[in-house]
Formats: structure tokens, C-alpha cells, sequence
């Protein structure tokens, strides 16, 4: 075989290589990594192969195996150059029909390209795809584009130029300097400078050193190393030989673990090309540089991605680390001086040398330079490998590039660094990914590992998995962490499984700073990060697992009996009565819910039902519609006419007083007067419900609804005093004085101003003011164009009601986009269904008019950076206004508290003017006086203020010297789950609606409700996973 | 020399020390668990760990070397609260039986207890890692669930003896001390020379039980109790009765060992004579043999150590056949107490129970080679090493301080000072030179107290060579020959060697080895610790009694002489032949 001896024999072959290429019309690429072969890649290559036979085309395609494009989510993969077209998820009969129609007919399969699943269409081009276009490729410059088993092709992409160049004239301290120039940090995860690295082990006078790469990629789901040698490994031949050079040492070692057969096969492939061409050997490119390179398979033991463990793994030894000092740059590999990097580290080297520091400098941020390779894993929608300069923001990489959460699920926290990293939540999406900000946070850059996690997982349980993980490859030599790491392991599975005790948070807080501060090697001294980083962030989730016994997000399976009734604030029995329904027993299902909210008919119309977003079903097809259900049991019981008896204990001579007849009053009174209390509750309006019956339209909750189900909480003997203002009626002094213990549960009323010029103009009214006005008849009609301001569902409901008032146009001003908004999804498709307008990513900031509003000052809004649960942020757009004509403006923003009849300094308010309660207890700072629901959380929904209203009848029972424990009747027992092995695929139930034009001029309600058959039907989709066995 | 501060204390110490050490220097002890001076030093227990400024984590001050201007604070709250930490957690995964453990009291996690404040028991629902017991051994008892995986028993059995059957198995929590694939220390390829029992901080390495048995024989009215004591034991017995390392106390040994009960204190010193005679001729008939042209495996070796015989079995089979046949001292003193002493008293050889009180753990296993029974009797009936004769004199109650002297029985009592020093390294070769070299040539051995300096110490491998000259007329043909001789104890010596003679290279005729380093003093079953301060002391009083003996020669005791006239004849003889030699076995690798 030739062999190459200067720069002028690499040349040769770039261009036979290119005159090669040049010959052919189009080059097809097909990704050859482990993702897309392991969907099958080499099949849709042989048909591709065969397809090309078949029409003769052999001398106008060139068919390549390229190394991992990085797109793993929709392999396998190819890219038809030079049209630049990206076909994803190919399947075999795909072949032939992209020969036919793309290299006979010379147009592409546009439904066999990408489709981006947001904005909803087929971007074909690889540079038009969000996921490619943001990344910056040096690390992986070759993936994707070269054949990854030909030298050649590395060559023609100017591979070993680097080294030739070296060879030809440049010293050892040459080369340090560049790469210390360059700013490189090892890729490996310690970020410690590569040429500064190199000095070190250079300046060493042994004659014997040793390079090693260190491709034991053991961190769970990073896999960036595996791509770069599967897909380029003459790159990394080529940085060690770099480093060799530079440090001055002539034989390398690349430590794999034997995990990776494809990137061992790959690698072995290069090598032996590189010594056939004489690249490695002795003597290289005629200078009197030798060199060659061994591969080492380890057998996939974490802890040897440690330097020193790696080294005794080399040597034949058991995998264990030893102290350092000494570093191996002074005793390493059999005692002699030794650097070494990890393949990404070496990845980079021959471009830097190629291109100079000064252009590595561009790349990153300062004291970070460069791209960094992520692999991006969990519940993100594309999981894949993705290169990007370093400092690009978090944010960016999981919502720009990696499209954000599946399932629409709202973003928690991302877990770099793998298992010796930390979490990161998304109060910092903001933060750019580079060695020094992630360690502010208390994360680590890692590897690369990138594993985002939504709102469903529970931190505890991601914690414990870690943990085990560690655990699992603690190599037991040093005590902190064979020991301490098993003992954090067990005490967080303790609480996990719901036997965790008070103390447990201080333990693992104590246990794991100590083995970080105490432990031998690098594995210890990281092992305890993400337990650390857990309580750092999420220590309201460990508490509430200990003290309450509560996972929120519905992991932890010995704490709940099903997802969804632990995720309802209120803990209904969700399944239970599902299952009664499916059973034919309304009645039952009705009295169950009872036994946790007194309000069914209520919820089953406008409760946000958090629990359908974690219904297993969901998974399969669509969540059980619960709500509807729930509204289906309340509406047979009373449709039917079968009147409820609820057990009431006898008068036990306590009384107690209740401020507010909303929801979360009424529930609390219900409750006391169960267990035999005296309950007044004080209304200031001349209806009870509270907001349910002035903030709620009609057509979705229709006041005789209302009426009756209040009616059923008198009937246990709750006295409601309507028009009775407390601070005006009657004093505080005399209520407290009155009862044993006042609740207070005055909700939220008072509508907040936006502070924009001319909002005080006529004809603009503020949202929960309009809809009451409404409800209470004071507002019957509205003309001209409507324009409402906001995004939650006190803008949609009055935008509904603005359009059944009359009105000729109605729009919604929102400075996000629809996807954003914040309303329930049902009720945005009905509005706009109505003929509503959604005039997105616009924000007033002027209103006009003489008197009455005549104009809105409008200004555009663009999307940057992230909120916490990964929205992007509205900033307006300079020069953007714009004015739209308007006749009524309604500003449905928020709403605030006040409480008129209680000395401000006689309780403890927080700054929004809610109320602070002892958590616990939910007690005010004045003894007797309890509070929940909105006036101390805020607006919220109906369903936590029910929560609340329940939670305070079980703490004022017990602060009056009872046990704390409600009246809910007798037991209802419920059906066992039929077996059924098959699942049949299904998507939920009709239920009746009116139409659009039945329904917009009046407030008739708009949901009918399920029908009986369709109810049970639907009840019957719930997979029963209260029952586990 | 370099300045370092200490706890706020500016100190010079040399370059190139430990933290550890620079803290000793001064006077400040810093605890440690798993460090083993000049042995073991891996900083693998964290106990040692020192808060070192501008350093982001703590270090173990066993392994971090001091260095210039460094600030080092050994008892800062973080230092504390790790120490305190660790020692819980150690605690956690160790039992709480130390009541009934044999280390209770002599114990360096319960020590370390005394000076840290623990919180207890911090844990909740926590497992246990390990929990087997291997004591498949005659020998050696392994506890796992004891072992808190200081590794110290690891760098004895690979780095000190260079056998290397246990290591570590599995990893993480899971990691337990054992041989391959967990097999018990009897099936792998172990010698059992104790060296893991000796540097054991807790109770999970350990002798065999043999106090039982002999508590139980003491009073069987039946049996015609006897004991001997090895020629080491008199100088570490009384470190286990509160004596400092190095006292003698042979005198208050016999009388102990009266009032235990046995019938006949005997002293392997006798047999250690007597081997002398034996082993002496061995040698001599070898030599005569190449000098006359006939085939003879040279160099000899000495074969009085069962670890070492062990070993070269099952690692140079094919060198056995230059393993002197002389069985151990104590075995040859307990087939003579079963036949000549039986004869002489009249009564039956089954009726006698040997207890052999040796420093030895491989003792056990020695007196269960079939090939040394007789008649179908062991040679010995039970040995107990020097920790297990201790504890016994303790549990009977003996105040041992305050006992009179008394003299070992006649006649298998009597011995020389060449037999006291078979306790240490070179001892067993000066004995036998002492009593060659004045066969051969007629003449004492010409040397200032008989020594011969160059085979003494604690050297891996020690050689001398000794010209013979004017020899005695039956010797002519040896006129002038030089006897090159080589000393080693511990199996890397041993090793060593025997590669030698593997490559044919080796100059020797005549080799000692000792399978524990220093030789018997600090044998497997000696009191713990045996650092090299202790080893050192034992040498000095084993030295001490041989040069205060009258008698320094064994061919010239008495005893041996009667021995000979009354019963054996002549050395190698027929008699010799059935009660003192033996063969070995081609063992293997296991």
C-alpha cells in the first residue's frame, strides 16, 4: 500500500477523493450510528442499495454510512446532498419511492422529510430545521458528512492536515500554545485546561510517557464519545497523536468500555488504515516522530472514568482509584507521566491546530470557548446528540433545539453531569451552559449528559434513582462512599416509601456533604450532588413526602392509591367512583365524592381537573374525562330527584363563624356542621357561592345548579347570613367574641389595575367587576367591538360573555401566544368557536378616547429567554405600535384581596395583602382565627379552595379538642376491576354540546352533559390503577 | 526541612512525610483505622482526613504528603463532624457483639470509639453488607460480617507475602475480603501463616478455636495432658499478660502451664535440638553425596515452618524434593512424648494429649497432615497459638506476674541456646552451622558468641559463606569447599529464591526459610500488633536467652545425647526415619 509522507500525499488524495465525488449527481448519506442502527438503518441502506441497482443509477448516487447526525428521535436518517434534503424515520419501502421520485424524477419525498411537530409542517432542508440549524459543529464536523470507515474521506476533509503540519516544523511548546491559547477544556466534565495539561506532563524529563483517551462513557444516557469514535475515529487518532507529540510521548492507549463494539470495530478499522498508510507507526510524515495507539476494553465500570481507576484498569488491575496528588501527569500508567483526555477533548485538537486559537475563541463565552457536545434524554421530544457554542442558555437547548417537553408537559428541571451532576430548575433556563455558571448552581457540566425531566417526575424518587445508580458503582474502596452512599439510598427508598421521619432531610444533607468533603475519588466526592441539589431546590417535595406522606407528582407509589387522586387538591377517590359509574351506581359514585368535596355538580362543570393531566390513560390515548363524569353523577341524583341524607353528629355546643360563602367557606362549614358544630357564615352579597356565583357566566355554570348544590350544605344545618358584611354589619371583635373559631375565606375580589395610561377611560371595565356585573344582570347588553385583555379564563369567560351581550366583534388581546394562555384549552376552542379573535403577542400600552375609550394603544411582543416552566418571555418590540379600534375594553388580569374589617396591625399579611397561616395548622397569628382558599393563596381554583375549606374543618375540629376527623358517612364499597387483558385503544366518549349558533345569543349552558351509555362507556376507560398488586 | 503549620502551630518537619506523620512528629496523634505503619497506607477508611486550606476537599492525612507553607487543621468542626460521621457509618454496617467478641478490649474500632463522639445509632432500617463465616480451615476463621474492608489483610497476603489468595470480591457495598469467587481460604491456595490474623484491626480474621478442646481434654481424668512451647512464645507470651514487647518470661510460663493441669511441660526447644541432628546430617549426607558424584538435591531447605511448606506445595511443587524431611519441631517432640517418653513412663500412646502452644497459625493445619500420623495418631493433638495460651492463663485466673520460675520437665525440657533462636530469622541456619561446622572440622564455631552476623536482622535474604578449613580427617574431601548459605523469611524471599533454583542460578547449598517475615517472633498467632519496634524487642530477648544458656549447641545437650543411646540410635536412622522425617505433596495451584 502507498503510504503518505508529507502534506503533499494528503493532498493527492483530497482530490481524488473530491474528483470522485464530483462524478456523482447525488450523494446519499445514511446515519450509521448505534441509534439509527438500532432502528434498522442497514435494512433501509440495502433497499436504497438495491433501488439504485434497479433503476442504474450506481454511477449517479454515491451511497455513504456516515457517523451519527445526532437526530437520533427520528432515525434512521439520511441526507441527499447536494439538495440538503433531511428524510427521517425510514423505513424499507421508503427507498425505493426517494430513488424514484428524488434521483430520477428530481423531486424530493416531502412526506418522508421532516415534519416539526410545533409548527405543524414538513421543513425538508437540514438547514431549515430548528434542531440543526442551532447547533455549531466542530466536535462533530465530520458526523453526518463522511464516510465514517474511509481515511480518505477524513482526509478530504482535510484529516491528519494537522498533524502533517505539526510534523513539518512546529515545536512541542508550539503546539502547547496554541491549545492553551485556544481556551480548550476537558470535555470529560472537570474542565480543567487541556494545554496547561500538556505542559505539565511535558515538562516531566521521564523518557517513557503515555497518552490515554479516556472513552469509558459511563454517565446514563450521555452517549457523545460513543458517536464521535463510531462516526469519526481518525479525529481522535489524531488529537492523541496532537497530544502525544506535544507531551512527548509515542504510544497512546484508548481505554473503551466493551459496551461500545460498534465504536470498538470502528476504531480498530482506523487504526489499522492509519498504520497501513504509515500515519501511525514510526517516522511519521518523514520527521522522527513515532507513534502508536492500543485500544483497552474495559468492562464498563463507572468509577473508570476516573483517571486513576483507569489507569489500574489499563494495567491489568482492579478498577480502583488511588489518591491524587500524585497526578498522572507525574505518575501515571506503570508509574510514568501520563496525560489524559477524554475523545471529545481530542476531537477538537485538529481543528484548532487547522484553524488557529483565535478562531476556537469565537466559539463560547469567556474562559469557555468552544462547543460543547450534549445528548439530550428524558422527557424532552428530541432526544438526540446536539453541539453548541458554549454559553448557549438552557433554555435554548431544551426548548429551541430540543422542542421542548413531550406531551406538552410543563418543564421541572434538567439533570446535567449525569449522576455526579446536579439539577437545575427552570428558574435558571436563562443561565448559559458553560463549566463556571453550572457550578454556581451547584451542577456540573459533566460530559454532557442532559436529561430533562417535567412536571410528572418526583424529585425524591430522581434522587433515589441517582443514588441507586452510584451506589451500584461505588467501587467500595473508600468508606464515605461504600457505606454513606448505600446508607442516603436507603433513607431516601424510606421515604419514598413513605417512611420517612422527621430529621431524614438534615441526615442526607449531613451524610452527603460529608462524603463530598471525605471521599477518595472524583465518583464519591460527586456522588452526593444530586441528592444536594435536590433538597436544594425541591425541599418542599421531600417535606411534604415525610410529613405528609404526599408525592405530587404521583411517582411514589406506595403514598396514593392512583395518580389522579393525588393530584386532586381535594384527594377524591377518583377511581372509586369512575368505577362506581361504570357499574350503573350514580348515586354511589355522587355520595363518594361527597365524602371529599361537597360541591360535585360544581366541579364536574368548571374545576381544572389537574387530575386528567396525570391520568395513565392518557399515555394509551386521552385522559378519562373526569370532570365530566363527576358532573355526570351529580346531574343523575338530582335529575332523578333522590334527595341525599347526610349524617349529621348532634350538636356538640361549639360554634363557629365562617367569613365568605364561596367555595372554600361553604366546604369548611359543610364539614363542621357535620361533626355537630354551630356554622354561621357571613356573605357581603346577596347571593352564596361566591365567586361560583358572580365570577362564573351562567352558561357554564347556570345559577340554579349553584343554588341547588348550596342547598344541600344547608340542609346539614349551615346557616348563611346574606348581605352581612363583616367590618360593616357587624364588627370582627363581635364575631370572634361570638364563636369558638372564625374561618375566614373572603376570596380574592378586587380586580388588579395595569397601570396603563387611560384606564380609567369609560367603557373599560376590569374583569371580575364585568363578569359580576353580568351575573348580576347590571350589564345586559354591549355593543360595537370588544377588546379583552388577558389570557386566564377570566378573560375568555368575558369574552363569551361579551359576545352573547351582543357585542359585533370581539377580540383578546394576549402578549404570549394561544399556546401560552393559561385558560383551559376546552374553553379557548369554545370562544374562538364563537367567533372570538386572539390577537396574540400584543400588550396595550396606551388607551385613547375623550371620556370614553375610543382606541388601544397596542404594542408587539417577541418571545426571549424562558420563564420557569420553559415559556418564553414576552419583551416588547420598539417601534411596533399600533393602534385597534375598540367601543369596550375589559381588562381581565388578576385580582387581590382586601380585607376591610380586620386591624392591619392586628394580623400578619404578606406584601400581596393574602394572609400568612401556619402551615400546619392553618391558623392566622390570632389564636382561634383560621384562614384559606384565595385570601391567603391568592387566586386559585375552586378545587384547592375546596381543599382548603376541608383541611381547616379537620384543624378547627382539632383546635376545639376534636380528632380531627370528618363525618363522611357510611362506607361505600367499591367494584373490584374486571379483568380485562385487552386493552382496546380508544379516545373518550362524546358528550353534548350546543352549537355555536345556538348558543351566542344567550347564556343557556353550553355543555349538556354526558349521556348515560356514553358515561359508562367512558367510565370504563379508566385502567384502574388504584389496583396494584 | 520545610515549615508547615499545624492547628495554627507554625512547625519545620523533613520533606517528604505524611501529614500523619509531620502530626506524630509533634506530638499530635491523628486517629487512623485502616493505615498500618510501614505497611499499609491506602487512606482508604477517611478516618485520618484533615482540613487543609485552599483545598476543596479533606484529606487523608495517611496519604498526603506535607508540603511547604501548607495549613493543616486536624480538629476543625468539618474534620470532626466527617470522622464522626464515618466512624457511624462504620458502626453501621458492623455488629454490635462486642461483648462476646474475642477482640473485645484489644479492639481498634472500639479504641477509636473511645475518642470519638458518636451520635449512635443515626440510622434507620439499614442492611448489613456481608454476613458469612468462612472457618472451613483448620487454621484460619474469616467473619465477614466483621470486616469493615480495611484491606490490611489484602497488602499482608499480596504485597508482604506475595501469595495473594484474598482480595477484594464484588464492588460498592457488596465488596467482601475473600479468595476467588468466594471459595472458602481452604480450598484456594492458602498457606495459612496467619500474617491476615495478625494485622486485623477487628475480630473478622482469626485463629481457629482450639481452647475449647483443650479446656474440654484438661479434664478428661483419661488423658495424660502435655504441653510444649515453641522457642518463640517465651518472648511475646507476655505482651497478653501485660508485659512490654520483649519481656522473657519462660520461667513463669512452665509454672502457668502446670497450674492449668498439664501433666508434662515439655519444651519444643528439645525437638528444636534435636532437628539440629537430624536436619545437620540431612545436610552433610547431601553434601557428602555431590562430593563423591552422586545426585542430591542441593541447596537444601529447611522445612520447620508449615506456612512455608504450604507454599512451596502449592506454588513450586517441583521443588519440594529440596525441603529438608524433617518434620517441625513440635511434631517431632509429640511423636517422641507418643513413643519414646510413652515407653519410658509406661503408658499408651492414646492416652497422651500433645498441645503444642505455638506462634504459628499454620500449626493447625500441620498436625492434620495424614502423612505425619503414626499408628494412625497425630503427632499433636491440638496447638494454640500464643493469643489463645494467653487468654487461657487469664480465664483460669492465673496471676501470672507473681508466679515462681520453674524449670521445664525432664527429659524432653532440655535444650540449648541454639534452640531458642530457631524463634527468629538465621536462627535456625546459625544452629545448625554451630553444630556442622564443629563436626566437620573438630572446632567451635569461630565466631564472637557464636553468630553469625551476616544472617541476622530483619533483611529480605540474607547469605553468608564459610570456608572450611583444616577439617576434621573423615571431612577431607570438603577440605576448603565454601558453604554458601542464604536466610529468608516471609514468602517474597522465599519466592525469590526459589526462582533462583527454578533458573538454575542458585549458589546456595544450604537455605533457611521462615514463612512470617522476622521469622516465629512474629508468627501469624504472635500477640497483635507485630510492628517492627515489637519484632525488633522479641529478636533481642530470644538473642538474650540463648546467649544466657550454659549450653549453646545442640549436639552437645544432654538429652539428645540420652535420646540417641536409649531410643534412637543414630540420627537418620530407622527409628529417626519413622518418627521424624516425612514427605511432602506436589500440591498446585488451586
Amino acid at each position: 500500500m502507498r503510504q503518505i509522507k508529507n502534506i503533499k500525499d494528503l493532498e493527492t488524495i483530497k482530490k481524488e477523493v473530491e474528483q470522485n465525488e464530483s462524478k456523482y449527481k447525488y450523494i446519499l448519506n445514511i446515519c450509521g450510528g448505534a441509534g439509527c442502527i438500532s432502528s434498522n438503518c442497514l435494512k433501509v441502506k440495502d433497499a436504497f442499495e438495491k433501488a439504485i441497482e434497479k433503476y442504474n443509477l450506481k454511477d449517479k448516487v454515491l451511497l455513504k454510512i456516515t457517523g451519527c447526525i445526532g437526530s437520533c428521535a427520528i432515525g434512521p436518517v439520511a441526507i441527499i446532498y447536494p439538495d440538503r434534503i433531511l428524510y427521517q424515520k425510514l423505513q424499507e419501502e421508503d427507498a425505493e419511492k426517494i430513488v424514484f421520485s428524488h434521483f430520477i424524477n428530481g423531486t424530493f419525498v416531502r412526506d418522508l422529510t421532516y415534519y416539526d411537530n410545533h409548527k405543524k409542517e414538513y421543513i425538508s432542508k437540514i438547514d431549515d430545521i430548528d434542531y440543526f440549524k442551532k447547533q455549531n459543529k466542530i466536535v462533530l464536523r465530520n458526523c453526518g458528512i463522511t464516510d465514517c470507515l474511509s481515511i480518505e474521506d477524513y482526509i478530504a476533509k482535510n484529516g491528519y492536515m494537522a498533524i502533517a503540519k505539526i510534523l513539518n516544523g512546529m515545536s512541542q511548546e508550539d503546539v502547547i500554545k496554541i491549545v492553551k491559547d485556544s481556551g480548550l477544556r476537558g470535555r470529560g466534565g472537570g474542565g480543567f485546561p487541556t494545554g496547561l495539561k500538556w505542559e505539565l506532563c511535558k515538562k516531566n524529563s521521564a523518557t517513557q510517557k503515555y497518552i490515554i483517551c479516556n472513552a469509558d462513557e459511563g454517565d446514563p444516557g450521555a452517549f457523545m464519545d460513543r458517536s464521535v469514535l463510531e462516526g469519526d475515529p481518525h479525529s481522535v487518532l489524531e488529537g492523541m497523536m496532537i497530544g502525544g507529540y506535544a507531551i512527548g510521548a509515542t504510544k497512546g492507549v484508548i481505554y473503551v468500555r466493551a459496551e461500545y463494539p460498534l465504536a470498538i470495530e470502528r476504531l480498530s478499522i482506523a487504526i489499522d488504515q492509519a498504520r497501513k498508510y504509515g500515519i501511525l507507526g514510526k517516522n511519521i510524515f518523514s520527521s522522527n516522530f513515532d507513534f502508536d495507539v492500543e485500544i483497552r476494553i474495559g468492562a464498563g465500570a463507572f468509577v473508570c472514568g476516573e483517571e486513576t481507576a483507569l489507569i489500574a484498569s489499563v494495567e491489568g488491575k482492579r478498577g480502583e482509584p488511588t489518591q491524587k496528588p500524585p497526578f498522572p501527569a507525574e505518575k501515571g500508567l506503570f508509574g510514568k507521566p501520563t496525560v489524559i483526555n477524554n475523545v471529545e477533548t481530542f476531537a477538537n485538537i485538529p481543528a484548532i491546530i487547522l484553524n488557529g486559537a483565535e478562531w476556537f475563541n469565537k466559539f463560547g463565552v469567556k474562559n469557555n470557548s468552544g462547543t460543547k457536545v450534549f445528548a439530550l434524554a428524558g422527557d424532552i421530544n428530541n432526544t438526540g446528540l446536539v453541539e453548541v457554542p458554549m454559553g448557549t442558555t438552557l433554555g435554548e437547548i431544551i426548548f429551541d433545539i430540543g422542542a421542548g417537553m413531550k406531551r406538552n408537559k410543563k418543564f421541572k428541571a434538567a439533570q446535567t453531569g449525569g449522576p455526579s451532576g446536579g439539577c437545575i430548575t427552570g428558574d435558571y433556563l436563562n443561565t448559559p451552559v458553560d463549566y463556571d455558571s453550572l457550578k454556581e448552581l451547584g451542577a456540573i457540566m459533566g460530559s454532557g449528559g442532559l436529561i430533562c425531566m417535567d412536571e410528572d417526575k418526583c424529585m425524591v424518587d430522581v434522587a433515589r434513582f441517582f443514588m441507586e445508580f452510584v451506589q451500584e458503582e461505588s467501587c467500595g474502596k473508600c468508606f464515605p462512599c461504600r457505606v454513606g452512599t448505600k446508607r442516603m439510598l436507603e433513607i431516601l427508598e424510606r421515604i419514598t416509601k413513605g417512611k420517612g421521619e422527621e430529621g431524614d432531610i438534615e441526615l442526607l444533607e449531613n451524610l452527603g456533604n460529608m462524603i463530598k468533603d471525605a471521599a477518595l475519588c472524583g465518583l464519591g466526592q460527586t456522588a452526593p450532588n444530586p441528592v444536594l441539589s435536590t433538597i436544594k431546590y425541591f425541599r418542599e417535595e421531600y417535606e411534604e413526602h415525610i410529613k405528609n406522606k404526599k408525592c405530587r407528582a404521583g411517582i411514589c407509589s406506595d403514598l396514593f392509591i392512583s395518580p389522579c387522586q393525588n393530584t386532586c387538591p381535594a384527594g377524591i377517590n377518583v377511581p372509586g367512583y369512575v368505577s362506581l359509574i361504570a357499574a350503573g351506581r350514580p348515586e354511589d359514585a355522587y355520595d363518594l365524592i361527597r365524602k371529599d368535596n361537597p360541591f360535585p355538580s360544581v366541579c364536574g362543570r368548571v374545576c381544572t381537573h389537574p387530575c386528567e393531566s396525570k391520568c395513565r390513560r392518557g399515555m394509551l390515548d386521552e385522559p378519562v374525562a373526569i370532570m365530566d363524569l363527576k358532573r355526570y353523577a351529580a346531574d343523575y341524583v338530582f335529575k332523578e330527584n333522590k334527595p341525599r341524607k347526610d349524617i349529621v353528629f348532634p350538636k356538640n355546643g361549639k360554634s363557629i363563624g365562617i367569613i365568605g360563602a364561596g367555595p372554600s367557606g361553604l366546604t369548611c362549614g359543610y364539614y363542621l356542621a357535620r361533626l355537630g358544630y354551630d356554622i354561621t357564615v357571613y356573605e357581603s352579597q346577596p347571593v352564596a357561592g361566591g365567586v361560583l356565583a358572580f365570577g362564573i357566566p351562567e352558561y357554564r355554570l347556570p345559577k340554579a345548579i349553584l343554588e341547588r348544590e348550596i342547598k344541600t350544605i344547608e340542609n346539614v344545618g349551615v346557616k348563611i347570613l346574606l348581605n352581612k358584611e363583616v367590618g360593616k354589619d357587624i364588627s370582627f371583635d363581635e364575631l370572634r367574641k361570638k364563636h369558638d373559631a372564625i374561618y375566614v375565606a373572603t376570596g380574592t375580589q378586587f380586580s388588579k389595575k395595569i397601570n396603563v395610561e387611560g384606564e380609567d377611560l369609560e367603557n373599560i371595565y376590569h374583569g371580575l367587576d364585568f363578569l359580576k356585573a353580568v351575573n348580576f344582570k347590571k350589564i345586559t347588553k354591549m355593543d360595537g367591538i370588544v377588546a379583552v385583555i388577558g389570557g386566564g379564563n377570566t378573560a375568555i369567560d368575558a369574552a363569551r360573555c361579551a359576545v352573547r351581550l351582543g357585542a359585533k366583534e370581539v377580540m383578546i388581546i394576549y402578549r404570549r401566544t394561544i399556546e401560552d394562555m393559561p385558560a383551559d384549552k376546552r374553553e379557548i376552542r369554545d370562544g374562538i368557536e364563537e367567533g372570538i379573535k386572539i390577537v396574540e403577542l400584543t400588550a396595550p400600552v396606551r388607551f385613547i378616547g375623550d371620556k370614553k375609550v375610543k382606541e388601544i394603544e397596542c404594542i408587539k411582543m417577541e418571545l426571549k429567554g424562558f420563564d420557569n416552566q420553559g415559556r418564553k418571555k414576552p419583551y416588547t418590540l420598539k417601534g411596533s405600535e399600533f393602534k385597534i379600534k375598540v367601543d369596550n375594553v375589559i381588562l381581565a388580569v388578576s385580582q387581590y384581596s382586601d380585607l376591610p374589617f380586620i386591624r392591619k396591625d392586628e394580623v400578619q399579611l404578606t406584601e400581596w395583602g393574602t394572609f400568612i397561616i401556619e402551615k400546619d395548622t392553618m391558623m392566622t397569628n390570632i389564636k382561634g382565627v383560621f384562614a384559606g382558599g384565595d385570601v391567603v393563596r391568592g387566586s386559585d381554583t375552586v378545587i384547592t379552595a375546596i381543599a382548603d375549606g376541608k383541611k381547616a374543618a379537620i384543624n378547627i375540629d382539632k383546635f376545639l379538642g376534636g380528632k380531627g376527623i370528618l363525618n363522611t358517612g357510611e362506607e361505600i364499597e367499591i367494584p373490584k376491576p374486571t379483568i380485562d387483558t385487552e386493552i382496546v385503544e380508544h379516545e373518550r366518549f362524546a358528550m353534548n354540546y350546543l352549537k355555536p349558533e345556538e348558543r351566542m345569543s344567550n347564556f343557556k349552558e353550553v355543555s349538556l352533559g354526558f349521556h348515560k351509555l356514553n358515561a359508562i362507556a367512558e367510565a370504563m376507560r379508566c385502567l384502574r390503577c388504584d389496583k396494584r398488586d | 526541612m520545610i515549615e508547615i503549620q499545624i492547628n495554627n502551630k507554625s512547625i519545620k518537619v523533613p520533606e517528604g512525610i505524611t501529614i500523619l506523620e509531620a502530626a506524630k512528629l509533634n506530638n499530635i496523634k491523628i486517629p487512623t483505622l485502616c493505615y498500618l505503619e510501614n505497611f499499609h497506607k491506602v487512606g482508604s477508611c477517611r478516618i485520618c482526613v484533615v482540613e487543609v486550606e485552599g483545598q476543596r476537599n479533606l484529606m487523608a492525612s495517611c496519604i498526603t504528603k506535607v508540603a511547604n507553607g501548607m495549613k493543616i487543621f486536624t480538629n476543625s468542626k468539618r474534620v470532626r463532624n466527617a470522622r464522626k460521621l464515618i466512624y457511624d457509618l462504620i458502626l453501621s454496617d458492623h455488629p454490635k457483639d462486642c461483648l462476646n467478641c474475642e477482640r473485645n478490649q484489644n479492639c481498634e474500632l472500639q479504641e477509636l470509639g473511645s475518642i470519638i463522639e458518636s451520635d449512635g445509632e443515626i440510622f434507620k432500617e439499614y442492611a448489613m453488607s456481608k454476613s458469612s463465616i468462612d472457618n472451613e480451615s483448620p487454621s484460619i476463621v474469616r467473619d465477614n460480617a466483621k470486616c469493615i474492608l480495611c484491606r490490611r489483610c489484602i497488602t499482608m497476603c499480596n504485597e508482604v507475602q506475595g501469595v495473594g489468595v484474598i482480595d477484594i470480591q464484588n464492588r460498592g457495598f457488596k465488596s467482601i475480603v475473600s479468595p476467588y469467587f468466594n471459595v472458602s481460604m481452604n480450598s484456594a491456595s492458602c498457606t495459612f501463616c496467619g500474617q491476615c490474623t495478625t494485622v486485623c484491626p477487628v475480630g473478622a480474621l482469626k485463629e481457629k478455636d482450639s481452647l475449647t478442646l483443650v479446656w474440654e481434654m484438661l479434664t478428661n481424668k483419661k488423658k495424660r495432658m502435655v504441653i510444649q512451647t515453641a522457642p518463640a512464645i517465651r518472648a511475646a507470651l507476655g505482651e497478653e499478660l501485660g508485659y512490654p514487647p520483649g519481656t522473657l518470661i519462660t520461667g513463669k510460663m512452665a509454672t502457668a502451664a502446670r497450674l492449668l493441669g498439664f501433666d508434662d511441660v515439655f519444651d519444643t526447644n528439645f525437638s528444636a535440638d534435636l532437628t539440629i541432628i537430624e536436619e545437620g546430617n540431612e545436610f552433610l549426607k547431601r553434601v557428602k553425596k555431590v562430593i563423591n558424584g552422586e545426585k542430591a538435591v542441593l541447596p537444601m531447605i529447611t522445612s520447620c515452618s508449615p506456612g512455608w511448606i504450604k507454599f512451596i506445595e502449592h506454588y513450586y511443587p517441583e521443588l519440594v524434593d529440596h525441603l529438608s524431611t524433617c518434620k517441625s519441631p513440635h511434631m517431632m517432640l509429640g511423636a517422641l512424648v507418643k513413643s519414646y517418653y510413652a515407653e519410658k513412663i509406661g503408658v499408651k500412646p492414646e492416652d497422651f494429649f500433645v498441645v503444642s502452644v505455638m506462634p504459628c497459625t499454620a500449626k493447625k493445619f500441620e498436625i492434620t497432615r495424614e502423612e505425619m500420623f503414626i499408628d494412625g495418631m497425630p503427632n499433636v493433638d491440638a496447638v494454640l497459638t500464643t493469643r489463645e495460651f494467653g487468654k487461657m492463663i487469664r480465664e483460669a485466673g492465673i496471676d501470672f506476674k507473681n508466679l515462681e520460675d520453674s524449670k521445664f520437665d525432664d527429659p524432653l525440657g532440655i535444650s540449648t541456646g541454639a534452640a531458642d533462636i530457631f524463634a527468629t530469622t538465621g536462627g535456625v541456619m546459625e544452629a545448625a552451622i554451630r553444630t556442622v561446622y564443629e563436626i566437620i572440622t573438630g572446632r567451635e564455631l569461630p565466631f564472637e558468641n557464636l553468630h553469625i552476623k551476616s544472617i541476622v536482622g530483619f533483611d529480605r535474604i540474607k547469605t553468608a559463606e564459610l570456608k572450611l578449613e583444616n577439617v576434621l580427617p573423615e571431612w577431607k574431601k570438603l577440605e576448603g569447599f565454601v558453604v554458601k548459605v542464604a536466610v529468608t523469611s516471609g514468602l517474597v524471599g522465599a519466592a525469590t529464591l526459589l526462582e533462583e533454583i527454578k533458573a538454575g542460578k542458585s549458589p546456595y547449598h544450604f537455605i533457611e526459610v521462615m514463612g512470617c517475615p522476622g521469622g516465629c517472633i512474629s508468627g501469624g498467632g504472635q500477640p497483635r500488633m507485630t510492628t517492627d519496634e515489637v519484632r525488633k524487642k522479641r529478636m533481642e530477648a530470644i538473642y538474650k536467652e540463648d546467649e544466657g544458656k550454659e549450653l549453646r549447641k545442640s549436639h552437645i545437650n544432654p538429652a539428645i545425647k540420652s535420646l540417641y543411646d536409649e531410643f534412637l540410635k543414630e540420627p537418620l536412622g530407622e527409628k529417626s526415619h519413622k518418627y521424624l522425617h516425612t514427605h511432602y505433596i506436589k500440591r498446585g495451584k488451586q
